[in-house]
């Protein structure tokens, strides 16, 4: 298993350079620039936009870009003032040594941007996802339990409905309900809050939090739901009819806890290596909560990175997405070997 | 066996999960800015004592606690926008949003107010030929401007503005390292300093703009004790956490989330400003925004667009403040070099070189039922450059006559003759005989929907008199890219553009020059997506140099002549600039020449 | 999401891509036994029908009528119009077979792609399964939807052949080949199975070739999951197309696809709601149906699951 690991560790370090590679070329043949249309005057004058091209070192080839933004460039001469002459040394360390650069928006350091926005796209994503969970295990096991029963066939429906909607749809939607039409009956305030993290104002409050957390938890929360009860009442299925439970029953244990301590236990097995690989989504998050609700997360940030063409914010949460996703993977299928042993690399 | 094993598992992804999830907890993005000494003065480290100083610390798992300053007027206004500034230097980006906070917090030479009068903030008067302010050297052809400053401005840590900040400013813009490009930057000889509140601007030629330089929405002055000259003028960290000398101080901000500002107790005006706080909230959809502001937890909405406007007119407790003269006009230009080329000359338009072509397709747009219809009827009819103050000119406005385009374009060999409604080359100008006439007509999304529609229907109607177009939408960050990044403007890689633009403050020489000038026809140095070429234009856009108002004012209205007759450009009508507020706030203005917290200390509140 | 639905599946269900005409129900007669399947199987192909003949209405998709803007639904107008007074059911209709088209795209290009490398893959095995799966980890470690952003952008403005500006074929090749790799693990898993199994050693005995192998002996015994994976895909293209649309990045007016109907549409949810609600009603159809004949399917191919009547617990 360590020698795998190893050989796994290995090719993951081989794949991230190559990642580096494609995102890095994908960015940058993407159409249009951050010199373009810079905020109010949709013309950069030419005079700016040398100096901007400079200052962002847009100004060199594309492979000497990707090698300054892998290793940084305070290894060579740059020239830094625009007279042609290269005569002090660059700022920048590159990747490797932990510089993404400074946003071209803000000037503020790549990670620090994305620092910031973190934070809350975890804290999102971990509610949405532990709800959904929470919810969806119940589900589809009673649903599995009691096939094709009435209320198996509702929540088919109701997970599949789940898929079907649109986040950016019903997220409005819920806004308008919640927040906009209806009042509390003692208050006559809005029901819920239309955005936002917390209230300004009242220091921290937990109440307060989780009331900011509702509707975007809710509207995030039912594709998962749906997905994940779903998955379970089809990995319940598959394990209801296998042999060894009928020899259970055939012992005299008593249904519950054939279901319960055997049947339950091995259908969720596969779940916990789904959720090892939807782990990334704790720092994807979702684009459209994040905008319909105004929470400050990484979803639109790279959004806001992507229409205004912010290399080195972009670059970083690719690749920051792409580790996660990588080192998830190598997680779900190491767990996945500990825990089923049938299952073995060579 | 595999109950251990698989609640083993369980268990680690749970920690791991929650690992990331506990990362959220400690990290919370607040930034309360604290004026930070730097290395020339490590004595002003904090607000002097006649400021009640809120806590400054930075939190790191707090949100702040409530404000422990107790302003007299404990109100609080909320001001919502889509996205957050990059900094409080608007010069830099110039997103607006970034001058809306800079606006709060510091102050420039001079303001334009929404009339389009200039008047002074940190300048005790404006400098002018007549005061002495301004001295022409008539034979070098050069000028120098004396400002005084006011002597009664202090920065929030006690510090006073002197002339040693506006040198600082200059020097930090001009740097070539880190600096950036300013109007008028050219022209400018050198800033120096006569005495503590005196300095002298020297210009190398004679530069009309000279009052609103260093003012304006996009630049004020920046303090020289504060901010760090290394870190340069465009990634300084002090347009993060500003030292403020206008009415209001930044207080805390969370990136993404929100800013709050307070009120500056050192403000050189004793009685402003009324509102004790100013909370902005960074709220990305604009239903959401819109609905904010009906249930009172918003009270401005900036930059309101149209289909909002008109949505809250019957709103009891909204208002809307409308700019009393607009910026931003939809306008359509045409490429008079054929499409993918940008020689005018070599490979002129096979349709659009013929000024009868474009002087048709003006005639058959219905200006009026776009601007009511998909535009709610705010916006006014523009047909020239020249219309706002103070050169206004008197251009008659196009009609529409669809009937009198269809025969200018027979008359241009343009005719259906295999009736399928759209027109062929039979005797035209440029084009193959039997050509179609087929353009494409391309715009950009990232307006929204009242864009998306006006060009549908300029289609249509372009259509009526048998002009084809296909529609393209791009991205604005595709359309004005520079012709390096595949910027399909300066590519020429379109037949008709639509768009809106307009110039800031009151001068429109840089503006008219940046679109209609020969040499800005050149790709990556100027504007001039036309390539129209016009000898007279450009001599009189070198006689606009001057100070001679009344001068100037003819020359632009000449200008607006040419372009009127030479059609490069068709202006439709004027874009809404109004911010939609609460009834409870007043003293507020929207205006074209800057962003509406411009007098956000007149502001009060019912 | 639907990209790890495969692995996970396939896991937990290894006999399900045995040939199904094994027992005693042909997979036919078992999808049949399904109500929502057939349910589903109605809908999709009543929309799939109106979607065809949207050509008959009497009203133009793209045409305004500045006149008629913003009317409720009527006997004239079924679903309402829009901001330039178009009939709302006209451009749901032709927007559907963008959306459609868009979501048939898609899966036909995830499994040109997929299937493929997925079998070859599994049938070789060794090196060539090494690079293909580490291929396929590629595409995978790739966050979908940021670099689908990404991607729309660049290709949208690309003057290739037959690409040109075109943004059907844009945003299906964009989404396929993307969501391709599901397929990949999906087919290298039956293969990795089935070629191990009697009859396959069989018609390797009688001097079959591999390529007769692959195409004529595995592939029809792994089809089950495969289509399985296919109908849910296209809700899965649906739903992506609509994000994107909704981003400004999908399919750009006036061309009507579900996705930017809905776009469009937001702004004047509390106005006029049918604006929203018909396109979302539609997206909400197709994929409800698609997802319960994906479901159906999955039953049918599964020869363990004992099918009981609703009504029999």
């Amino acid at each position: 298993m360590t020698a795998y690991l190893a050989r796994r560790l290995l090719q993951t370090v081989a794949l991230l350079f190559l990642l580096s590679i494609v995102l890095f070329a994908l960015v940058n043949l993407a159409p249009g620039g951050p010199l373009a249309g810079h905020g109010q005057s949709r013309h950069v004058r030419p005079e700016r936009a040398a100096i901007l091209k400079r200052q962002f070192g847009l100004d060199k080839s594309l492979p000497l870009q990707y090698v300054i933004w892998l290793a940084g460039n305070d290894w060579m001469k740059v020239d830094a003032d625009g007279d042609g002459v290269a005569d002090s040394y660059g700022t920048r360390k590159g990747i490797l040594r932990g510089d993404f650069g400074f946003s071209f928006r803000t000037r503020e350091p790549a990670l620090k941007e994305i620092g910031q926005r973190l934070p809350n796209t975890i804290l999102l994503m971990a509610v949405t996802m532990s709800v959904a969970i929470l919810i969806a295990i119940p589900i589809g096991i009673i649903s599995a339990l009691r096939q094709y029963s009435i209320y198996d066939i509702a929540v088919t429906t109701f997970s599949f409905a789940g898929q079907a909607i649109p986040e950016f749809w019903l997220g409005l939607i819920l806004i308008l309900v919640f927040y906009a039409t209806l009042k509390s009956p003692f208050s006559g305030e809005p029901l819920l809050p239309a955005g936002g993290m917390y209230t300004l104002g009242i220091g921290f409050s937990l109440g307060d939090r989780i009331k900011h957390l509702i509707l975007p938890v809710a509207t995030g929360a039912l594709g998962w739901i749906a997905w994940y009860s779903r998955f379970l009442r089809s990995s319940m299925l598959d394990v209801i009819h296998q042999d060894y439970l009928r020899t259970a029953r055939a012992k005299g244990l008593p249904e519950r806890t054939v279901i319960y301590r055997h049947a339950l236990r091995n259908a969720i097995i596969p779940l916990v290596t789904l959720l090892a690989l939807d782990l990334p989504y704790l720092i994807g998050g979702t684009v459209f909560v994040e905008m319909i609700f105004s929470w400050p997360g990484m979803g639109r940030l790279y959004y806001q990175s992507a229409l205004q063409r912010d290399y080195p914010v972009l670059l970083a949460i690719l690749i920051i997405g792409a580790t996660a996703i990588i080192l998830s993977n190598l997680l779900a299928d190491v767990l996945y070997a500990y825990v089923d042993p049938r299952i073995r690399y060579d | 066996m595999i109950r251990s094993r698989e609640s083993t598992a369980l268990s680690l992804v749970c920690l791991f999960a929650l690992l990331l999830a506990s990362l959220a907890g400690c990290g919370q993005a607040t930034q309360t800015p604290q004026p930070q000494p730097t290395a020339t003065s490590p004595a002003i480290a904090e607000p002097t004592a006649t400021q009640p100083a809120p806590t400054a610390k930075p939190t790191a798992t707090q949100p702040p606690p409530t404000l422990t300053a107790a302003p007299p007027e404990p109100t609080s206004v909320v001001i919502v926008i889509p996205e957050d500034p990059p900094s409080f230097n608007a010069i830099v980006a110039d997103t607006g949003y970034d001058a809306l906070v800079m606006e709060l917090t510091m102050l420039g030479l001079t303001d334009i107010d929404p009339e389009g009068n200039i008047f002074p903030e940190l300048a005790a008067e404006l400098p002018t030929i007549d005061n002495g302010g301004v001295v022409v050297d008539e034979e070098a052809w050069t000028m120098e401007v004396i400002w005084k400053l006011r002597q009664d401005v202090q920065w929030q840590d006690g510090t006073p503005v002197t002339a040693d900040d506006v040198v600082f400013t200059w020097n930090a813009i001009a740097d070539p390292d880190t600096g950036t490009w300013m109007q008028g930057i050219d022209y400018i000889g050198g800033v120096a300093k006569v005495d503590d509140y005196t300095f002298v601007i020297s210009y190398t030629g004679i530069y009309p703009g000279y009052l609103t330089q260093f003012g304006g929405e996009q630049l004020v002055i920046w303090p020289a004790h504060y901010c760090d000259a290394e870190q340069g003028f465009t990634a300084w960290d002090c347009a993060r956490a500003p030292m403020s000398d206008g009415p209001y101080v930044l207080e805390e901000w969370v990136v993404g989330d929100h800013m709050i500002f307070a009120r500056n107790p050192n403000y050189y005006k004793a009685d402003k400003p009324a509102i004790g706080q100013v909370i902005v909230r960074i709220v990305p959809d604009a239903t959401v925004r819109k609905t904010m502001l009906i249930n009172g937890d918003a009270d401005v909405d900036m930059w309101t667009t149209e289909p909002i406007v008109f949505d809250l007119k019957d709103e009891p407790n909204v208002q809307v403040s409308i700019s009393p003269y607009p910026r931003w006009v939809l306008r359509l230009f045409f490429n008079l070099a054929a499409k993918g080329t940008v020689d005018p000359v070599a490979s002129p338009h096979p349709i659009l070189a013929d000024v009868r072509v474009r002087q048709a397709i003006r005639m058959a747009i219905d200006v009026d039922t776009i601007s009511q219809q998909i535009f709610y009827g705010y916006g006014t009819a523009v047909w020239t450059e020249l219309f706002r103050p103070p050169y206004g000119c008197d251009i008659p406005g196009p009609k529409y006559d669809p009937e009198a385009a269809a025969a200018l374009l027979e008359s241009a060999g343009w005719i259906d003759q295999d009736g399928d409604s759209v027109r062929e080359c039979h005797g035209c100008l440029n084009a193959e005989e039997g050509a179609p006439m087929e353009m494409e007509l391309i715009t950009y999304s990232d307006f929204g929907e009242p864009m998306l529609l006006a060009q549908q229907l300029i289609a249509e109607m372009a259509g009526k008199i048998g002009v084809k177009f296909e529609l393209t939408v791009v991205e604005g960050s595709v359309l004005w890219a520079t012709a390096e990044e595949g910027g399909i403007e300066q590519l020429g890689n379109f037949d008709v553009d639509l768009w809106d633009d307009g110039y800031s403050g009151t001068d429109p020489t840089d503006f008219l020059w940046e679109l209609y000038a020969a040499d800005a026809a050149e790709p990556d140095y100027g504007w001039n997506i036309s390539r129209w070429i016009n000898d007279d234009f450009n001599a009189l856009l070198d006689e606009a140099y001057t100070l001679d108002e009344a001068v100037r004012k003819d020359v632009f209205c000449q200008m607006a002549a040419i372009l009127d007759e030479q059609v490069p450009s068709i202006l439709l009508f004027s874009v809404i600039n109004a911010e939609a507020h609460s009834t409870r706030l007043e003293g507020i203005q929207s205006t074209t020449f800057d962003v509406v917290t411009w007098n956000a200390e007149d502001w009060s509140v019912k | 999401m639907s990209q790890t639905s495969g692995t996970a599946a396939l896991v937990t269900n290894r006999s399900s891509w045995v040939t199904a005409r094994s027992g005693k129900m042909s997979v036919w007669r078992r999808f049949r036994r399904h109500p929502g399947a057939i349910a589903g199987a109605i809908v999709l192909g009543l929309i799939t029908l109106a979607v065809l003949l949207a050509p008959i209405s009497p009203y133009d998709p793209e045409t305004s009528d500045l006149a008629v803007r913003f009317q409720p639904p009527s006997w004239q107008h079924p679903m309402g119009t829009d901001a330039l007074g178009r009939d709302l059911l006209t451009r749901v209709l032709y927007g559907g077979r963008i959306s459609l088209l868009v979501g048939l795209l898609v899966v036909a290009i995830s499994l040109a792609i997929g299937v493929p490398v997925g079998a070859l893959a599994g049938f070789y095995g060794g090196r060539l399964d090494s690079i293909l799966m580490r291929l396929t980890d590629m595409f995978l470690s790739l966050p979908a939807f940021l670099v689908l952003i990404l991607l729309s952008a660049i290709l949208r403005e690309v003057d290739a052949p037959l690409i040109e500006r075109n943004n059907v074929l844009t945003i299906g090749v964009v989404i396929g080949v993307l969501s391709w790799m599901t397929f990949a693990r999906l087919v290298r898993a039956a293969f990795l199975t089935i070629r191990e199994m009697d009859f396959v050693t069989a018609a390797r005995c009688v001097g079959a070739s591999n390529r007769r192998l692959i195409v004529t002996h595995i592939l029809p015994n792994a089809i089950g999951p495969i289509i399985v994976e296919a109908t849910l895909g296209l809700g899965y293209a649906i739903i992506e197309e609509s994000g994107l649309s909704f981003l400004g990045f999908g399919i750009q007016p006036p061309t009507p696809s579900w996705g930017n109907l809905l776009s469009n549409a937001q702004e004047h949810l509390a106005k006029y709601p049918w604006l929203a609600i018909f396109p979302g009603l539609m997206i909400f159809l197709t994929i409800i149906s698609a997802n319960y004949i994906g479901d159906g399917l999955r039953d049918a191919f599964d020869p363990h699951k004992v099918l009981k009547k609703v009504g029999e617990v």
